[in-house]
């Protein structure tokens, strides 16, 4: 269905200006704040530098995963390449469908996914959900990204994105580098791993909650716009969301 | 890339969480910019433009389609180039999976172009998208945003892009520079990023360049169309997706010229 032809379906706040100015009276404010946005540019390459320059902790555990190719260890899913970046998708088994807010930003996978690999990453999506239940879903909303299924191994608990048993019997999670009350079973998060020439897997970076905010190229998008992200006046961020076959 | 150093999980821990002071300081920055944009007066549009879309001949305000908010992606494919440009393209691939979404939050994102319709529209099915786009072909719309010059614009060095008038006929050597720097074009060059784009848009740098990136957005309040935002350059950076998971990345962006391309003229066998 051609995007243009949907009704519109939300209704948010009210679109005001704060003042309507002749064109010369708005460059003065666009230059002014032309300055903070390069700020920010130049304090988001700092913050890219910073991150590149973490350590790296060596993989000892062998994690093997159910894929469209069978069985794959965590260093057969590099395919190749030195990095390898995780999504760490919101689908636990017995789950009907994947989480919303998750497939909002897997609508976001595929077309990074045409120029990844050409810069030596892999991209792959990972869920504790059993693999014929990914792969129905995946069929469904069309997507393209490989996706495995971590079922019955530790990855997801040993990156911090489903709750162990002994965590839900406490009702508090590690998440985000910090224990805090358990909000569900599954969390969001994405983790990043290197695969030097000798074939040993180094687990360099994960982000999770608002780390992932970014990589949401539609709030990018929204951020340009009068009304913003507009979710002020809903009961939680994403509200709005639905699953793209779903509006 | 530097090797990092290898640590223990309890080494890695207290740096992660240092470096996540700092990205929760960037991302409290990123909000407070995005409120401080939405603050932007506004700039009443009275001038009729007038775009070609495949459902016929439209206005900026039909463009609208029931929404209040309007984003224009300023996607560079002039009236002479034979395919869009790359780089536009990558930017394409990715608002191509999420308009859907911002079409449903009152934002709709179209791409406009001075190209005509038909060769937008062979294109488009080329690249399998669907987003709307629209050809400004003959109109003001490009040049009033900044999106277009003229070949007088050009010679003369009246080039005003990002807020900035650009040096008349720079002709610094462009080559090793970062290829994002879309200002350090010359005439005579035919070497370095601009003319391998140019070339991948079957014209020469000079013409490639008249076209600039850009977006820009719109609002419609009782009837009238307003100007509220216009980003270009590296004000695009965050836009662009697949940058947002290279800096995740340890190489990082790690560029070296101009590596992208098309997304059906990679090398299938790297894929």
């Amino acid at each position: 269905m051609k995007t243009e032809t949907m009704e519109p379906k939300t209704k948010g706040k009210e679109t005001n200006p704060s003042k309507v100015v002749s064109e010369a009276e708005w460059q003065v404010a666009r230059k002014d704040l032309l300055t903070r946005e390069k700020e920010l540019t130049r304090l988001r390459d700092e913050v890219s530098k910073h991150r590149r320059e973490l350590p790296w902790v060596k993989i000892e555990k062998e994690y093997v995963f159910a894929g469209p190719n069978g069985k794959e260890t965590l260093a057969d899913l590099f395919e190749g390449r030195s990095q390898l970046i995780v999504y760490h998708f919101m689908f636990g088994p017995g789950w009907e469908e994947g989480c919303k807010s998750c497939s909002y930003l897997a609508d976001h996978f595929d077309g990074a996914n045409w120029h990844l690999p050409h810069r030596d990453v892999t991209f792959v999506a990972i869920s504790r959900a059993p693999l014929s239940e990914l792969e129905a879903y995946k069929k469904r909303m069309g997507w393209r990204f490989k996706w495995l299924s971590s079922h019955g191994n530790d990855f997801n608990f040993d990156y911090h994105v489903s709750a162990t048993e002994e965590e839900k019997a406490k009702g508090k999670m590690f998440y985000n580098y910090r224990t805090d009350e358990l909000i569900g079973d599954e969390m969001p998060g994405l983790s990043v791993f290197y695969k030097d020439e000798n074939g040993d897997v180094f687990h360099t970076y994960s982000t999770y909650a608002r780390g992932l905010d970014s990589l949401v190229g539609a709030y990018n998008f929204l951020d340009l716009v009068p009304k913003g992200r507009d979710e002020d006046h809903l009961d939680f961020t994403m509200d709005w969301v639905r699953r793209h076959d779903e509006y | 890339m530097k090797t990092p150093k290898v640590a223990t999980r309890e080494e890695w821990l207290h740096a992660r969480k240092e470096l996540l002071e700092a990205e929760k300081e960037l991302t409290r920055r990123s909000d407070e910019v995005a409120r401080r944009r939405q603050e932007l007066p506004w700039v009443r549009i009275d001038k009729d433009y007038r775009f070609e879309t495949d459902d016929g001949n439209a206005s900026l305000k039909d463009l609208f389609r029931g929404r209040s908010q309007l984003l224009v992606y300023h996607f560079m494919f002039g009236t002479d180039y034979t395919a869009g440009c790359p780089s536009c393209s990558a930017i394409a691939d990715g608002f191509n999976g999420f308009a859907i979404h911002l079409a449903n939050h009152d934002v709709m994102l179209w791409a406009v172009s001075r190209a005509p319709l038909a060769k937008l529209e062979a294109y488009k099915r080329r690249m399998g998208w669907t987003f709307p786009w629209a050809s400004s072909v003959g109109g003001d719309f490009n040049y009033d945003f900044s999106a277009s010059f003229t070949k007088e614009q050009q010679r003369e060095g009246r080039i005003e892009y990002n807020y900035e008038r650009e040096e008349p006929a720079d002709y610094r050597a462009i080559e090793g520079r970062q290829t994002g720097q879309w200002r350090e074009s010359s005439e005579s060059s035919d070497e370095g990023p601009v003319a391998e784009l140019a070339a991948r848009c079957g014209t020469d740098a000079a013409t490639y360049i008249r076209e600039r990136p850009g977006m820009s957005a719109f609002a419609l309040k009782d009837g009238v169309v307003y100007h509220t935002y216009s980003t270009y350059a590296r004000g695009l950076d965050a836009l662009w997706g697949m940058y947002q998971w290279l800096d995740r990345a340890p190489k990082g962006r790690n560029e070296t010229g101009v590596w992208w391309r098309r997304h059906d003229e990679y090398d299938q066998a790297a894929r």
